[in-house]
């Protein structure tokens, strides 16, 4: 008999079929698959981005969250400003090793399930910055991140389509996995000790300690080399063309002794032993009383300070003069008391080169931090990533097989530990600087920042309080401090221009403009006419885009949250329309090049932009007249507030729209005409008063202004070629220059210094943002906490340019 | 002199204006009546773009990562390994191994291409100064990954893309190029020409 299968039983089938009817869930694995998608729906259509920017790319996420891209519609518009509500870290922009720790706290402090979403190639890779000393390779040396947006920087959309990439990831997730997640262990907060330390690594570090990390520079084929400073002379060897500069050099010789005045180039050299004297009869006698630009140069045994002087006058020209002193131990009495302006450049000389400053009162690493190891701007300095003195890199060609920055190193990370570096030294895991010590009982210390909403970028005030005012504040910067002039000096001329648009993001064509010049004048390059139009309209596209939004801010800093300030920048997006249909990007234009422009306006570019200048942008700029400046809380937030006056606003060497707010009728273009700015007719906007209400009136009065410069350029613009030559290696003779412009911010100036070769051999941005900061203790002192982000506003700064 | 918090009621007026005008536009814009663009000077206010639905226009200079292009006839890369595009690159993210032949000797191709994509800063550097229009900037921004080791260095391979898709993204800039092409390559006006047979 065969054998039969067992015949299914009919009544268990009826009964299985009658559970399913009527239970809907009968196995564990059923009920989770269940409630996924409910949980996951509710939570990838609920993402509360934590409210933190760190440099370019934040504009764009700021952008992507404004009326035109309205991150809302996925769900995700309700910024935190506090880590604990939010579930969602845009890592948006570079990421520093002054910055990491902060980061890492963060994350850290949001609760489960979290996300990182990881925007732009320098938070993905650490970027063009990567072989900087101040960088870290990308965020996910330190965070689990979850999704990478590449770009540089992403575009809004390319930020949607990597928040729609992130909620695929959650929809596929289990919420028992999410669950699970909350035991995800923190991580442990990075300390900053001569270099970045990573906690995890502090056991190898320990092992290898003392054991030549040194050695490394020593082997290096390729040294960086230092050149010799150039030859001073007296002053009688000065040429013909030299005869202002001259004349000043003789009335101050007669004054401080007639050898202590010597002339190199087309500078003054003064002997430091009577600088304090000399520096007090140039303000004082002389009426120089604008230190635009104090820096410091490299050279063979040499450190030679630089300083570019003005008077606000405005008659007479730039007065460049030098103090020298020896490389290893260097000493040069400070001028911050003649000069205030000067009180944070020497303090960035010092951080950056080493130049010791005598009765500084107060002469601190600025854009490091203490205990970093080494004074990165000297040019035998050398870091992790250093490959040869010049680009481009002999390994990229030919024999280009690719090897990342990581591999190349022995830490696996762009670190560098001095030999005989011992880890356990490092301070323990603490968030309270160690340096608020002024604490008494009346007086309470407060840290605004890095991460804070109103900070504009990673910015930190410290504060001293008694009650609700200001006793004393001090700005503390680097926290995007990107090694732009380290990279600057190694790379070729062209090649600055793209990092120029990274300075100050928001206004990338006019920095551009400014370097372009500024290197035109030193090889002597000359510009077609046409290339100077579309220059000027360009530069001025731009003054108005950075007026707009820095208005829209400053009513998020007074407590408008938001509306007003996303109208404000709604016809902003319409000029970064142009700007991309000409240069090919928003914001990283990379438009001009030395004696022109890279490419010709596209078809459609002047009729729109005449319609947007005669209509749309004035329309503008009245709604923002009509409501806000009789407005009722605009008045009482900000008139009186951050009194800056007249003497003090030049003695702290503020320039731009907090200069003229001050009641000095001094603009560049009017004062030093660069490009073809002596052509169009336009005033010089100023306001009494010197506080915050004065500076929102200059920047609504200077839209008006650069409107008119654009209605005649637009009228004006002549045919013919927009560049004489595009080379992308050039060689300006040896020599230097101190250059500037009107920069929407204030005075961006470059200084450079050529040995004629193909990169600059010294290389230092005058920020406008930075230097503007000088005098923000003096404005907020007596006032109210919530004044200080009030003055901030009205200063306006970008982090890019301050820090660098 | 208004009375005290005259501004203030007409600045929230605005608001509301803007929220009404809001839906009204909207209802125009979905009537496809015309001054209700995104973009343009043509466009009354800026109006949201519905990603994913649709898109901004793309201008043809837009800049993302730079792609290889090859002939879309023959198959073969542009590329000669001139290292021009590596030499203007500012962050220094190009590297190129030239191809060598049987003798040893160097040839006109790349043998390896490679792109640090997460360090390269999108400016077009390399583009602008290629001088057999090899090295493009490419219009594709829809790049966001879940996974970063692997996929940052862009190999010959990721990166080439048909002459034929060049034209369509850069239609102006190609028919340039290939103009430009044909003239120098063109014969000579001066040689004499062969005379006509019959």
């Amino acid at each position: 008999m065969p054998l039969m299968p067992e015949p299914p039983i009919p009544a268990a089938d009826a009964l299985d079929e009658e559970v399913r009817r009527h239970v809907v869930v009968t196995r564990w694995n059923d009920l989770i698959a269940t409630v996924d998608p409910v949980t996951s729906w509710g939570r990838r259509s609920s993402l509360w981005p934590l409210q933190f920017g760190l440099a370019c790319c934040a504009i764009e996420m700021i952008c992507t969250a404004a009326s035109r891209f309205d991150i809302a519609r996925f769900g995700a518009e309700l910024f935190r400003p506090s880590p604990r509500q939010a579930d969602l870290m845009i890592v948006s922009g570079t990421v520093t090793k002054k910055m990491i720790p902060m980061i890492v706290r963060l994350w850290d402090q949001m609760a489960e399930p979290k996300y990182v979403l990881s925007m732009g190639a320098c938070a993905n890779g650490g970027g063009p910055f990567k072989e900087g000393y101040n960088v870290v390779s990308g965020v996910d040396e330190f965070l689990p991140v979850d999704v990478w947006v590449r770009g540089c920087p992403p575009t809004p959309q390319a930020l949607l389509n990597g928040l729609m990439e992130l909620q695929k990831k959650i929809d596929e997730e289990s919420f028992v996995g999410a669950w699970k997640r909350r035991r995800r262990p923190e991580v442990e907060v990075p300390a900053l000790g001569p270099d970045l330390v990573d906690r995890r690594q502090i056991p190898d570090i320990r092992a290898a300690a003392g054991k030549g990390e040194a050695q490394r520079l020593v082997e290096m084929k390729l040294k960086p080399v230092l050149k010799p400073a150039p030859k001073a002379g007296p002053l009688s060897s000065l040429e013909a063309s030299d005869a202002a500069l001259k004349d000043a050099g003789m009335k101050l010789a007669a004054r401080v002794g007639a050898d202590h005045v010597q002339a190199a180039g087309h500078a003054l050299v003064v002997d430091r032993s009577v600088w304090g004297q000399a520096a007090r009869v140039l303000r004082g006698e002389m009426g120089y009383d604008f230190l635009a630009n104090l820096t410091a140069a490299d050279y063979e045994g040499t450190l030679e300070v630089a300083c570019h002087l003005y008077r606000t006058d405005q008659t007479g020209g730039q007065l460049a003069v030098k103090v020298r002193t020896d490389r290893e131990q260097s000493e040069v009495p400070s001028v911050s008391a003649v000069w205030p302006g000067a009180d944070m450049q020497e303090r960035e000389a010092w951080d950056l080169l080493g130049v010791k400053f005598t009765g500084h009162p107060n002469l601190k690493r600025i854009l490091l931090w203490e205990g970093f190891a080494g004074h990165p701007l000297r040019k035998d300095w050398c870091e992790a990533y250093y490959e040869e003195p010049r680009k481009m890199f002999s390994s990229r060609w030919k024999e280009g097989r690719v090897r990342p920055g990581e591999t190349r190193v022995r830490w696996g990370r762009n670190v560098i530990y001095p030999d005989g570096f011992d880890p356990s030294t490092l301070p323990a895991d603490d968030a309270v600087p160690a340096d608020s010590g002024n604490a008494d009982d009346r007086h309470l210390p407060v840290s605004l920042g890095p991460q804070h909403p109103s900070t504009h970028g990673v910015f930190q005030v410290r504060a001293l309080l008694e009650g609700e005012r200001i006793v004393k504040l001090e700005p503390v910067m680097g926290y995007l401090h990107r090694n732009h002039e380290k990279i600057g000096e190694r790379n070729t001329w062209i090649m600055n221009f793209p990092y120029t648009d990274r300075l100050d993001y928001l206004t990338s064509m006019a920095n551009n403009l400014a370097y372009a010049i500024a290197v035109e004048r030193l090889a002597g390059i000359k510009v077609p006419e046409r290339a100077e139009y579309i220059r000027v309209i360009m530069a001025e596209l731009t003054r108005v885009v950075n007026h707009l939004w820095s208005i829209g801010f400053l009513l998020n800093d007074i407590g408008a949250w938001f509306t007003p300030s996303l109208y404000a920048i709604e016809e902003r997006e319409l000029v970064l329309d142009l700007f991309e249909m000409a240069a090919g990007s928003r914001m990283m234009c990379n438009y001009m090049r030395f004696s022109g422009v890279a490419a010709d306006l596209p078809e459609g570019f002047l009729p729109a932009a005449r319609t947007l200048v005669s209509e749309r942008l004035p329309r503008a700029v009245d709604t923002l007249d009509k409501y806000l400046t009789k407005s009722e809380i605009v008045g009482s937030r900000l008139r009186g507030i951050g009194v800056l006056p007249r003497d003090r606003a030049i003695a702290h060497s503020a320039s731009g729209p907090v200069l003229r707010a001050s009641g000095v009728a001094y603009d560049i273009r009017k004062a030093e005409p660069y490009s073809i700015y002596d052509r169009f007719k336009f005033d010089v906007v100023t306001a009494p008063g010197g506080d915050a209400y004065a500076r929102f009136l200059v920047r609504l009065g200077e839209i008006r202004e650069s409107l008119k410069i654009l209605d005649q350029a637009l009228a004006g613009i002549p045919e013919g070629p927009v560049i004489e030559k595009n080379q992308y290696l050039l060689r300006p003779p040896a020599g230097e220059v101190y250059s500037r412009c009107e920069n929407p911010k204030g005075e961006l100036g470059f200084y450079l210094v050529s040995d004629g070769e193909g990169s600059p051999y010294r290389y230092h941005v005058r920020a406008p943002s930075f230097i503007n900061l000088s005098a923000f203790d003096e404005m907020c002192r007596g006032h109210l906490v919530a004044d200080v982000m009030a003055i901030l506003g009205s200063i306006d700064i970008v982090l890019g340019e301050t820090d660098r | 002199m208004r009375p005290w918090g005259f501004f203030l009621v007409r600045g929230m007026g605005v608001t509301f204006g803007r929220l009404f005008n809001g839906f009204w536009q909207g209802a125009r814009r979905a009537a496809g009546l015309p001054g209700t663009e995104t973009h343009g000077s043509g466009a009354t206010g800026v109006f949201t773009v519905q990603y994913p639905e649709e898109r901004l226009p793309i201008p043809e200079r837009f800049r993302v990562l730079p792609v290889l292009i090859y002939e879309e006839t023959t198959g073969e890369p542009r590329c000669t390994a001139c290292g021009i595009c590596a030499k203007a690159c500012p962050p220094q993210c190009i590297w190129i191994l030239q191809a060598k032949g049987e003798d040893g000797k160097t040839r006109n191709r790349p043998e390896e291409f490679s792109i640090e994509a997460n360090v390269c800063m999108n400016c077009g550097l390399c583009a602008e100064f290629c001088p057999f229009d090899a090295i493009k900037m490419d219009h594709r921004f829809e790049l966001a990954d879940t996974v970063r080791k692997g996929r940052d260095i862009l190999n010959l391979q990721d990166l080439l893309v048909s002459s034929e898709y060049h034209a369509r993204i850069h239609p102006k800039g190609a028919a340039k190029e290939a103009e430009a092409r044909a003239r120098k390559s063109a014969p000579k006006p001066a040689a004499p020409a062969a005379p006509a047979a019959g």
